[in-house]
């Protein structure tokens, strides 16, 4: 024990708290600090804003581009030719309409009537000669249209060259090389005379034209009855179409004669050949199209199975969790479900391929499952297969958010529900559930803009077709391979001439996915707040 | 244990008043609660409380915080179930003699018989009538015209009709924080239980919105038995009849309130209800 020293002796304690501050630069340490994380959230702010900008000034020249492109399709007459060619091609319909009757007719006879296959195809004969007549009535027309798309073809690789001469030139003057610029040649397209054998065949087509409405008119009159009397109601329905047909004959022939190839394309046409066009087509002979619809719908369709499946898988398992499991359960789902999201989406993509696809598939094919739209399958990978492992992604933001939401109402709601007497079903769909609906509502649409962005998964199991989905197969549609627009940009950006009109139509399929993800997580947040306050 | 009169119930809001001890009628017991140890997982929260709670009168619990007074009040209506880990380790609590802890009872049914409000207002995030209607509904009710008479009768009981007659489709959450507890109130009479259990109902309000409370606390116990927790001990001295004063999970007194207050048997009472702790 040490002997207390006299209390007079204690000296009073030192105020010293004056400090010599360390300094960096001429920085104190807290300032040093503050430029850190300042510094940290400038890097991200300056980040995203090249971003958005790299991405705007890319896309933004494709509309001026797209409306080149057309310019190009007007001038150099493909216009012109495809008036022809949906005439031509709306025919081939009608045709492949009627081999279709015709294979009915023979599984009909063959099965029903247990005819054997030579006597059916007896049976058939008459109607193999109106069909194989209704087939040929279109020959001229076909001709006219093959010869016409050479002509044009020619057109526009001649424009092309020309442009590409142009540039050379504009390229050899701007470094200086004017000798040689003066010695490559360019012959300025005139579209006048080059169009000259297209529109000259206007008095022929009005010509075969004429034939064909008195050709189809008689083959109208002649059609056969029906093979089986089970098939009327489908020649009766063919016998409409074609007359459908025929009607549209004036108005073609209206475009033709009204169509001019100086007529301007106005911009307008650019963004809503885009925005509406149906067709994705690149790298064609013919002519390139760049219209986003079948893209667009791709993504919402397989975003649309997937939820189908994450809203109620990952919706309940929030209720259970938060509501109902013990708290050793707790322990147990909440990592699981969670731990979905630590698989690459390679992973999963593959697991598609080779796993689900297949079983889909040979799951369609059991016999008291037809009566299910679409089945049996035809191909292995489509939107459905897609769409579904895009769920799996989407079920742990789904149940994470949710289950947030679900534990963000207070515990005094649920208390005065019980102790009114309600039971723990009635709290939760009374109480529990509607308090946390915005929460819910909000954890679904961030689940939607994951699984909209996703594309490894897509990219390997949508099937990669790029055509809108036939719906007059009801939900069949769901069953048929789809291209998705993250799924494009990622397979096709590698492959395309930088500046070219391709990689900016890439770059306005990213601007337009950005909006969407900003619009989907701006609708979330709105919710979210709003939620917030009314629990208050 | 004595019996508050009736004179003391109908004054007791003065408690200085000199004749409350002397004229005693027995009150029938309603709840009946012997010997009950209770445990939150290892923790004994309750140990061998006794205590008869008397039918139509206001029963008040007061203690320092921890005592186990609000445990008690949720063992009434069993409450406590909700939070895992818990039991009965001992004893009984009877309600006109049955059981309530035993096997085959419907919790959901005690519920609807011992409604309670709690220490915070806790209207549903809806609309005021759908707070009032919400028990009814939740038992089938569906008819438009009993629902709108409960809701006229339960509003008037909990005073609070002619604030909120005008908007009765406006969200209960709009309403200031003494409406939205008496709105509570409403709520709970609304299924008609037998008791009203309170937990610290006013601790969250203003002295006025107490007083409004406190004074309806007076005219529903002509209708309902009355279980009241509360830290304010001029509280309970205002609106019980009788008093438990609880220290550590134990009974430490429970006898008419104005003998608690004026003359208590127990020098941790005394101390206790002079503020000398807790």
């Amino acid at each position: 024990m040490t002997t207390e020293p006299p209390a007079a002796a204690v000296p009073p304690p030192s105020f010293a708290i004056v400090k010599r501050r360390l300094s960096f630069f001429g920085l104190t340490l807290d300032e040093c600090i503050q430029v850190f994380f300042g510094g940290n959230a400038f890097v991200a702010v300056v980040v995203l804003a090249l971003i958005t900008y790299f991405l705007f000034r890319e896309g933004s020249q494709f509309f001026g581009q797209n409306r080149q492109n057309l310019t190009v399709y007007r001038q150099a007459g493909l216009e012109y030719v495809d008036f022809m060619r949906r005439q031509e091609q709306a025919h081939t319909a009608l045709t492949r309409g009627l081999f279709e009757l015709r294979m009915r007719a023979v599984v009909d006879l063959t099965e029903r009537q247990k005819l054997s296959l030579a006597d059916a195809n007896q049976r058939l004969a008459g109607f193999d000669d109106y069909a194989g007549r209704f087939d040929d009535a279109i020959g001229p027309l076909r001709g006219m249209v093959a010869d016409l798309t050479e002509v044009a073809t020619a057109i526009k690789t001649k424009f092309t060259i020309n442009e590409d001469k142009m540039e050379e030139r504009q390229q050899l003057l701007e470094a200086g090389r004017v000798a040689e610029s003066e010695a490559v040649k360019v012959e300025a397209v005139d579209f006048e005379r080059e169009l000259a054998p297209i529109l000259g065949t206007k008095e022929a087509y009005l010509e075969i034209n004429r034939a064909l409405k008195a050709e189809f008119a008689t083959l109208l009159q002649r059609m056969p009855p029906a093979p089986t009397p089970a098939l009327q109601v489908e020649v009766e329905r063919f016998k409409v179409k074609v007359q459908a047909y025929l009607d549209t004959f004036p108005s073609i022939e209206a475009n033709l004669a009204a169509w001019d190839y100086r007529r301007p394309v106005p911009l307008w046409k650019a963004f809503s050949a885009y925005l509406f066009g149906r067709q994705w087509l690149t790298a064609s002979f013919w002519q390139d199209w760049y219209g986003v619809v079948p893209l667009f719908v791709g993504s919402l369709m397989v975003s649309a199975v997937a939820l189908f499946l994450a809203i109620p898988l990952g919706v309940g398992a929030a209720v259970y969790v938060n509501q109902i499991a013990s708290a050793r359960e707790q322990r147990f789902i909440k990592p699981c479900i969670e731990f979905i999201s630590a698989f690459p989406s390679v992973v999963l993509g593959f697991f598609g391929i080779a796993v689900l696809g297949e079983a889909l598939r040979s799951m369609s094919q059991v016999t008291w499952l037809q009566w299910l739209p679409g089945f049996p399958i035809a191909e292995r990978l489509n939107a459905l297969t897609a769409g579904c492992l895009l769920g799996l992604i989407a079920i742990p933001t789904i149940f994470t958010l949710a289950e947030d939401a679900l534990q963000n109402v207070p515990r005094s709601f649920k208390e005065a529900s019980y102790a009114l007497g309600a039971t723990r079903l009635q709290t939760i769909t009374r109480i529990v559930v509607p308090a946390g609906l915005s929460g819910i509502i909000s954890a679904v649409l961030l689940g939607l803009g994951r699984v909209i962005g996703e594309t490894m998964v897509v990219l390997l199991c949508a099937g990669n077709r790029i055509a809108i989905p036939d719906f007059t197969e009801g939900l069949g549609a769901f069953v048929q391979p789809v291209h998705t627009m993250t799924g494009i940009v990622a397979q096709e950006m590698g492959e395309v001439v930088r500046g070219g009109i391709h990689y900016r139509a890439l770059f306005v399929v990213g601007i337009f996915l950005f909006f969407l993800s900003l619009g989907i997580n701006f609708l979330a947040q709105k919710i979210v707040r709003r939620y917030r306050i009314s629990v208050g | 244990m004595d019996s508050p009169t009736k004179s003391l119930r109908s004054v007791s809001h003065h408690p200085a008043s000199p004749d409350g001890k002397s004229t005693a009628a027995v009150a029938p017991t309603l709840i009946d609660i012997e010997n009950l140890d209770f445990h939150y997982g290892a923790t004994q929260a309750l140990h061998g409380i006794s205590l008869k709670v008397p039918d139509r009168q206001v029963t008040a619990f007061i203690g320092p915080s921890g005592c186990g007074k609000s445990t008690l009040l949720r063992c009434l209506n069993r409450m406590n179930d909700l939070i895992d880990g818990t039991r009965i380790g001992a004893g009984s609590i009877k309600i006109r003699g049955v059981d309530i802890y035993q096997r085959d009872v419907d919790v959901i049914e005690l519920r609807k018989r011992v409604g309670m409000v709690f220490q915070k207002s806790n209207p549903f995030p809806k609309s005021i009538y759908e707070n009032i209607t919400y028990g009814l509904r939740l038992q089938g009710v569906k008819d438009k015209g009993r629902l709108d008479e409960v809701v006229e009768k339960s509003l008037r009981g909990a005073a609070l009709w002619d604030e909120v007659k005008d908007r009765l489709h406006a969200s209960g959450l709009g309403l200031s924080g003494g409406q939205q507890q008496r709105l509570c109130i409403a709520r709970t009479i609304a299924v008609e239980p037998e008791i009203i259990l309170m937990d610290e109902p006013c601790s969250a309000l203003d002295p006025i919105a107490t007083a409004k409370v406190e004074e309806l606390i007076h005219e529903l116990k002509l209708k309902y038995t009355i279980v009241i927790v509360t830290h304010n001990m001029q509280q309970a001295a205002r609106c019980s009849d009788k008093t438990a004063f609880f220290y550590l999970g134990k009974l430490v007194e429970f006898a008419a309130t104005r003998t608690i207050f004026m003359n208590p048997e127990n020098p941790q009472t005394e101390a206790y209800v002079s503020g000398r702790f807790g």
